[in-house]
């Protein structure tokens, strides 16, 4: 543990101020242009004492105008754990968001974003969170984003409602980013990313606080992401549903 | 038969030669616009993709420190002002002043923060203010402060000289209106320093040596 702070502590101090992209594991409320179109992927490897899940979402996301999004992931899971395995589709999400506070300014801008995700019950009923539980549920939040050409700012809060399981759940994001090379347009970005999820699953008492580390190398509209998330706080969690990490693997394509 | 052949390239030449330079002889008009909320580089992508909606649209250019993007497009479409700006607003950006240079000379400017009345009666005074800044964001910064004042017709920052050229109407303004103006903005002119605060607020990249006073 004190080796990660002692990485992010010289990761922020070797830093410099220059403008960044979009956060890994949070989400962001600023949005590209209206009428379109982005695709995205960001595979999650996630392993725990029962064991690991591989998790591989098709994003495709639509902007029908400058403020306003939806768009439908399609995840594949594979998973192999104590009690079980197998492979197949998981739990299909549909994601809306609508900006309705926005403030710019020269080389910097503050927006606001509600934000809601409706998880359809087509996946298993394995009870892994956000992957697949074969339980309708439905994700309300704000989304919040300061970015200036000096690093970039974003947090999420939000609740997850299942009424037929016990996966209700507030969930606290909030992420820094802060690159690497000179701004420059085209575009061409190395980015480094600090990201915080805190996610307490009250039915259940769990409560979770992850850290995740990230990486991101963008080129004019293409975006790879590289991202480990560890755990730093985990209450009540049984024995065999402790996390261990998660890799993310990400990219996503503008057009 | 040679010489048909060769004859019949040199016109294949020339015809080629002709169709390009009627290409590049295409009048364009110059479009500025000051766009604010260019917080990334994806930022500037997303507005650069919605103005493609513009077809024919040529040497696109945004500078992301100063939110300053440009860019060519056909005289004979007749682009206005207003179908600029809103398309700037419909990208999620907010535009400020913006610029046309029409290919036959003539300059549009969109309308400023501040409308400033001006008569035939009018007399314009002329005056060079010493104002410190360091980079493309500072003039930004500078010229959108003085697009806020009644009473401003023009308005350039040069870097080097750290001078601030303005044409102004002294029946609606004046110099230390403009310099107080200025450093409220954030940047020290001889008569007002900017405070300790607004200084410190600044981005990295504008940093200026200060004025003493």
């Amino acid at each position: 543990m004190k080796n990660i702070f002692f990485w992010v502590l010289v990761c922020f101090a070797f830093a410099k101020a220059y403008p960044q992209g979009p956060p890994i594991t949070s989400d962001k409320p600023i949005m590209l242009g209206g009428n379109s179109f982005t695709t995205k992927t960001l595979t999650e490897i996630r392993n725990t004492e029962r064991g690991t899940a591989v998790y591989i979402p098709l994003m495709l996301h639509y902007l029908p105008t400058s403020n306003s999004l939806v768009a439908v992931h399609l995840p594949y899971i594979s998973y192999d754990f104590d009690d079980t395995s197998g492979s197949g589709m998981a739990d299909i999400k549909i994601l809306g968001k609508y900006q309705f506070y926005r403030k710019d300014g020269t080389g910097k801008t503050f927006r606001v974003v509600a934000k809601t995700l409706q998880t359809l019950p087509t996946g298993e009923e394995i009870d892994v969170a956000d992957f697949s539980t074969g339980n309708y549920s439905g994700y309300y939040g704000i989304v919040s984003g300061y970015e200036t050409l000096k690093y970039g700012l974003s947090s999420e809060i939000g609740y997850n409602w299942m009424p037929d399981g016990t996966l209700d759940e507030f969930r606290v994001k909030a992420g820094v980013g802060l690159p690497l090379l000179k701004p420059q347009y085209p575009n061409k970005q190395l980015n480094l990313y600090f990201e915080y999820t805190s996610v307490w699953l009250h039915e259940r008492d769990w409560y979770q606080l992850f850290y995740s580390q990230g990486v991101q190398y963008a080129l004019k509209n293409i975006t790879f992401d590289l991202a480990v998330q560890l755990p730093l706080v985990q209450d009540n969690i049984p024995e065999n549903r402790t996390y261990n990490y998660s890799v993310f693997l990400g990219t996503r394509y503008t057009f | 038969m040679k010489r048909i052949i060769i004859m019949t390239m040199i016109l294949s030449l020339f015809a080629v030669t002709g169709t390009q330079a009627q290409k590049n002889g295409k009048q364009m008009d110059a479009f500025e616009v000051q766009v604010d909320g260019l917080g990334c580089p994806f930022c500037a992508y997303g507005l650069e993709k919605k103005f493609k909606e513009f077809k024919g649209i040529k040497k696109v250019a945004i500078n992301i420190e100063t939110g300053d993007f440009s860019f060519l497009y056909p005289t004979e479409k007749a682009l206005t002002m207003d179908a600029v700006v809103e398309q700037v607003k419909k990208a999620g950006y907010t535009p400020n002043i913006a610029k046309i240079t029409r290919a036959d000379g003539t300059v549009e400017n969109s309308e400023a923060d501040a409308v400033t009345q001006i008569t035939g009666e009018t007399i314009l005074s002329e005056a060079a203010i010493t104002v410190a800044g360091k980079c493309g964001m500072c003039e930004a910064r500078i010229l959108k402060a003085t697009s806020g004042i009644v009473g401003i017709t023009e308005a350039a920052w040069n870097k080097d000289s750290q001078l601030l050229d303005v044409r102004f109407d002294e029946q609606q303004t004046s110099i230390d209106a403009i310099q107080k103006v200025v450093a409220e903005a954030g940047h020290d002119t001889n008569a007002y320093k900017t405070s300790e605060a607004g200084y410190a607020d600044l981005p990295g990249c504008c940093k200026y040596v200060r004025i003493e006073q």
